[in-house]
């Protein structure tokens, strides 16, 4: 079963209302959870979520310290515990449930927008949009997050570390410099790819195993338990990957 | 022959299924043999193969994206 995502233009751009909201949703869930484990703190009795959120931060400690010196990495502590949480909460939000509404394929609006269908295949009858899906499942989120940060180590290269950080595009010969230029473009774009890759193929599986019924229930189980681990790991690697390239862009080894 | 596309999107996830399986085997190959010598580094040699299949399955899953594209454009 094909499900579209209801993608409208508006100006010429086209915008995915379901990301949209989606994205909306895990924010203010992230939000609402940072607030309540930060309520009635107390040192010597601690309650569960504030030992939650505790024990998360010296998570996301230990990742930075495993990238670069701690004492300089402390400024990265909250973007390293907002990657973590909010991708970590995007990814399981899209497995528990789907939300799928109707539109017939003749016509096919939304709020009164024209619906923007892609080309290819045959669409009779009623089309099928899906609005409930993880915001890491769409590749413009994730491509956001990504060059937002490569963009915040190369600043951050750029201020802390400006003389080492250009100079390092010609290491360790002058001509490996379009070998660098290409290492720093793939970056961002494996970042962001990676992490939608996962999350899409996990929610196009169980979309494909749903199409089997009711015998696909043992099935549906261990891929979900599977997409709760794959969703986990995605968060990890994506936090750590972030450290380890801010890290590379503003450390100085002294050994160069 | 009319469909390459069904025969590419089985071709792309193919060899990207068989990447994804010799990079795991290898990550966890060596990773057992490193509990093996020093069982006490279990769980940092543990969450260091953890990243390394998140890193090494990034290709193969793009292409798995790709055969749903080509899949469904078929």
């Amino acid at each position: 079963m094909d499900h579209l995502a209801p993608v409208i233009e508006i100006g010429g751009i086209p915008f995915d209302l379901a990301a949209i909201a989606m994205i909306l949703i895990t924010s203010v869930i992230v939000f609402v959870i940072a607030r309540l484990a930060v309520r009635n703190l107390s040192v010597e009795n601690p309650g569960k979520m504030q030992n939650f959120l505790e024990w998360l931060v010296e998570f996301v400690q230990g990742i930075i310290g495993t990238a670069m010196d701690y004492r300089k990495g402390r400024i990265y502590l909250t973007l390293g515990l907002a990657l973590i949480m909010y991708i970590f909460i995007g990814n399981m939000l899209g497995l528990p449930l789907g939300i799928v509404t109707e539109v017939s394929a003749s016509h096919p609006t939304i709020f009164g927008q024209e619906l923007v269908v892609p080309a290819g295949g045959h669409h009779e009858g009623v089309l099928h949009v899906a609005w409930w899906k993880s915001p890491t499942a769409d590749a413009m989120s994730t491509m956001a997050l990504a060059l937002t940060v490569i963009v915040l180590s190369h600043v951050q290269g750029l201020r802390v570390n400006r003389r080492h950080y250009l100079k390092h595009y010609l290491q360790p010969w002058w001509f490996f410099l379009p070998i660098n230029i290409i290492e720093q473009l793939s970056k961002p774009l494996t970042l962001g790819l990676r992490l939608f890759g996962n999350i899409y193929a996990g929610e196009v599986m169980i979309a494909v195993i749903l199409g089997m019924g009711v015998a696909g229930i043992p099935f549906l189980m261990v891929w979900q338990g599977f997409s709760i681990f794959v969703g986990t790991i995605q968060a990890f690697v994506f936090t750590m990957l972030t450290m380890v390239y801010i890290a590379q862009n503003t450390v100085h080894e002294e050994d160069h | 022959m009319e469909n390459l596309a069904l025969v590419a999107a089985g071709i792309v996830f193919g060899l990207g299924a068989l990447g994804a399986g010799i990079g795991n085997g290898l990550i966890f190959s060596r990773t057992i043999e490193g509990i093996a010598r020093q069982p006490e580094l279990r769980g940092t040699l543990q969450t260091t193969a953890f990243i390394g299949v998140g890193l090494v399955e990034a290709l193969p899953i793009i292409g798995l994206v790709l055969a749903f594209i080509l899949m469904g454009r078929a």
